[in-house]
């Protein structure tokens, strides 16, 4: 024991790693920062839509059909007195107010993006977990998997809405479902890669019983990598929402969304560019938000990462 | 002491800067020694002394991230630090070449071993193709690679680790450079073949007249192969010296610290009551893996086979073998990590082997294991406290009580109690080994197995590990399972030794014995192979030369 007594000093502690808070890193990135910046605003314009100068979406009203934006409508009140609207995106074929549509249509979009992102990485990481942990069920899992994978998401979301009615419902699920296998491949990627580490076999070895296992020290290895996934899934059922409403399978035309927006105005587009020109901006800068917001939190959070996507 | 006049590389007063936020200011701090023509100097450090970045410096390999911010780097009178990159690669190769610690990744994959030697000489000669192709031949010839022919149309995968090495070595010589910089070229490499590595180069080394800078953190290799030895600590040469000198008499505290803590091939002696119960036997364990194909089964490879042992209360028996030889897969059937395909496994005279998962919740109390790295076997996630706790509360107890038991574990695996609620990455290698022996010691296990438990850690902080194993071995009557490569370490800590070849035990017997009459060939092979063993280096006061 005398070594050990001599040499006290030299296992000595090692200095903390320099580890900056995560917090801090992702406030340097730009990315995030300007990503999460666009979705705050887009998300602040979604929830405030009746208070930002906006009329009923769905009111129809023919007298004032196809105008310019900026046109400007003069409404006798029930006391008779004279009061302006002005549209400022125009207004469609049936009279609505594009501005109204547009602001009300993030509300949708937003909706579809964030609860397919949830419910989609929810359902894929149990999947992935028991496709990763319980070896006879992960063949049969995956083959599944690529099963649905081999269908392209629209043809197979396009179906899902055609078996069941429409509605908002409807088209969360028909998009979930194909981007379920997404989420399971990278659980289980995770999974089969974090159950040969020595920790885990440390664990099992002090009698550590599979769930909490599970929960303890595979499930926390999963979350910086679903957390990105999740922003491309977001991005991605947005674009695909807006692909099922303007081929008029997605959400009834009653609700405004920015893909029904867009398919109402197709017909008179070198006329009226107006009424897709909006929704589309919105549209393309809600998803170069969320991508970037996710790129920046994949080299932040998983920098292994960026080399696979 | 340094023939100036005919060192190939002399380094004075070399300085570089760590980047801002490393845990000290300077990766190496006015380091100056030098490498004569003919002659073998080694570069002795622990991990994190500064000594690969010295032959990055020297190579103009230097990380980005590091700078030399002052000092000289002499080969042949020429200071490499000034020199520019095209000079640089002029040099490479052709003046002084390197050898790394693993040929795999430094060779690349998808090129034949002979068209990767064959780039050398394109690039830096002008002969022609059918010239070049003779010089490699000769070369892989000169390194003793088998059918040269072959090896210079296999790539490396094909190859033996050992044969890799001899390429890259090949690769290294072939421009016949002033100066070879090998940095751990053996560290990876089984003890019988590292053995074989030294031989060959020392033997071209005296045959092209090379000064070879061999850096090495094992003693055994510098007592093996160095002429000269210089001690780095912290980026500082401590001490300078010829071999012979600094071998049996170090005038450098530090460097006597490290001698001191190189483990004896001298067994020790201890006597065990050959009556104490026996804590675990396995009979005719083995362990297939079969290569399944689609179509036909692939063949079985028996990863242990036929392994019967048995290790008694208080007794430490030791497993050694090189790598592939199946003893990490014996403790992990023993450790019920894997199912062993066959035989017994008993434990105070039960089979645990055929136990499902679910009746193994009883059994995982009583054997518990300790992993080789410890930067990896502790969830980085989690406080060492919670992990302490772990196991004691999956068996039902309280936290409370757990954590006081675990502060009172931290005590005798001498860390401090404070310091549970810190996360391992504030802990250093050899502390973070501690945790996990506390770890195991949390659920009072009767069998405490080791599975290369000291192999990456520095040899003064192995020391103390060893120690600490040993320790408490006795202090809690545990039995011990030790599984080691290193012939060195198992003479210190094991009472009996079992010596495993292919997946099945060739020789067992008590260390003594079969240190001193080792009866299987295999086993003589590979004391014949263990560097420096005929050097008694410093230890317990023993001072001499063999």
């Amino acid at each position: 024991m005398s070594i050990a007594a001599d040499l006290s000093d030299i296992d000595r502690a090692a200095p903390p790693a320099p580890q900056t808070h995560v917090g801090r890193r992702l406030l340097r990135n730009p990315g995030v920062v300007a990503g999460a910046a666009i979705l705050a605003l887009m998300f602040s314009i979604a929830l405030a839509a009746p208070w930002l100068g906006t009329v009923d979406p769905a009111a129809i009203n023919p007298a004032v059909r196809n105008k310019l934006p900026g046109y400007e409508e003069t409404l006798r009140n029930a006391d008779g007195r004279e009061s302006t609207l002005v549209h400022h995106m125009g207004t469609d074929t049936l009279g609505r107010d594009v501005y109204s549509r547009v602001v009300y249509g993030a509300r949708a979009s937003l909706l579809v993006g964030a609860s397919v992102a949830l419910i989609s990485v929810a359902i894929g990481l149990v999947i992935g977990l028991i496709a990763g942990y319980i070896r006879w069920l992960d063949g049969i899992v995956m083959r599944v998997m690529d099963g649905l994978m081999a269908i392209p998401a629209i043809l197979l979301a396009i179906a899902v809405v055609s078996l069941s009615s429409t509605g908002l419902l409807a088209v969360i699920v028909a998009i979930v479902i194909p981007e379920i296998p997404r989420v399971v491949r990278l659980v289980r990627s995770v999974v089969l890669s974090v159950r040969e580490e020595p920790y885990v076999e440390a664990a099992i070895s002090v009698g550590t019983p599979t769930l909490p296992l599970i929960i303890r020290h595979i499930l926390p290895n999963t979350v910086p990598p679903l957390i990105v996934q999740a922003t491309y899934i977001a991005a991605s059922a947005i674009l695909i929402e807006a692909i099922l409403s303007f081929l008029g399978v997605g959400i009834p035309p009653q609700t405004p969304t920015w893909g029904n927006i867009m398919a109402e105005g197709r017909a008179l587009f070198r006329i009226l560019p107006h009424n897709i020109l909006y929704p589309g901006i919105l549209l393309a800068l809600t998803v170069l938000a969320v991508n970037m917001l996710g790129d920046g939190l994949r080299d932040t959070l998983d920098p292994r990462m960026s080399k696979r996507l | 002491m340094s023939g100036s006049a005919a060192a190939v590389l002399e380094v004075r007063g070399l300085t570089i800067a760590l980047p801002s936020g490393a845990d000290r200011a300077l990766a190496v701090d006015r380091a100056g020694f030098s490498v004569n023509a003919s002659e073998i100097v080694c570069l002795v450090g622990e991990s994190g002394s500064g000594k690969s970045v010295i032959a990055q410096a020297t190579m103009g390999l230097l990380p980005a991230a590091l700078r030399a911010a002052g000092g000289e780097v002499l080969l042949d009178g020429e200071d490499v630090l000034a020199a520019s990159e095209a000079r640089l690669r002029e040099l490479r190769c052709t003046r002084m070449s390197m050898i790394f610690q693993e040929p795999m990744t430094a060779l690349n994959p998808v090129m034949t071993c002979g068209d990767q030697i064959d780039e050398v000489l394109a690039t830096h000669t002008a002969l022609s193709a059918a010239h070049r192709r003779l010089r490699v031949l000769e070369i892989v010839r000169d390194v003793r690679l088998p059918e040269p022919e072959r090896m210079i149309a296999s790539y490396p995968h094909q190859l033996s680790g050992g044969q890799r090495q001899r390429i890259m070595i090949a690769m290294a010589l072939v421009l016949n450079p002033r100066l070879l910089i090998a940095d751990e070229p053996t560290t990876a490499l089984d003890v019988t073949t590292q053995a074989q590595i030294l031989e060959l180069i020392r033997e071209l080394q005296r045959k092209h007249d090379t000064g070879v800078l061999f850096i090495t953190h094992d003693f055994g290799v510098v007592a093996e192969i160095a002429d000269r030895v210089a001690v780095l600590r912290q980026g500082e040469v401590v001490e300078f010296a010829p071999a012979r000198e600094l071998l049996s008499h170090p005038r450098h505290d530090y460097t006597r610290m490290l001698i001191a803590a190189v483990p004896s091939l001298e067994p020790r002696q201890r006597e065990i009551a050959s009556d104490a119960p026996i804590v675990l036997s396995t009979e005719q364990l083995t362990k297939t893996y079969r290569r399944s194909g689609w179509l036909r089964r692939g063949p079985d490879v028996a990863a242990a086979a036929s392994v019967s042992l048995e290790v008694r209360r208080g007794e430490t028996l030791g497993i050694v073998g090189e790598s592939g030889s199946g003893k990490s897969t014996v403790a992990r059937c023993i450790a019920r990590l894997i199912e062993p395909s066959a035989g017994r496994i008993m434990l105070d005279g039960e089979d645990v082997a055929p136990l499902a998962a679910g009746a193994l919740h009883r059994f995982r109390r009583r054997v518990q294991i300790v992993f080789q790295d410890p930067y990896r076997s502790l969830n980085p996630r989690r406080t060492v406290g919670d992990s302490i706790v772990e196991g004691p509360m999956n068996y039902g107890i309280g936290r409370d009580a757990a954590l006081a038991n675990a502060r009172r574990l931290m005590d005798l695996v001498r860390l401090d109690p404070k310091s549970l609620d810190r996360y391992p990455h504030q802990f250093s290698g050899g502390q973070r080994q501690r945790v996990c022996i506390a770890r195991a010691l949390a659920i009072e296990p009767e069998l405490l197995i080791a599975d290369e438990a000291v192999s990456a850690l520095d040899v003064s902080v192995q020391a103390q590990v060893l120690a600490l194993l040993d320790e408490i071995r006795t202090e809690l009557n545990l039995a011990m399972l030790f599984i080691t490569h290193d012939l060195r370490v198992a003479a210190q800590v094991c009472d009996r030794v079992a010596v495993m070849q292919q997946g099945r035990i060739v020789e067992q017997g008590p260390v003594r014995e079969l240190f001193e009459h080792p009866q299987h060939e295999y086993t003589r092979a590979l004391f014949a192979a263990a560097p420096g063993r005929n050097w008694v280096f410093a230890n317990d006061g023993r001072t001499r030369a063999g």
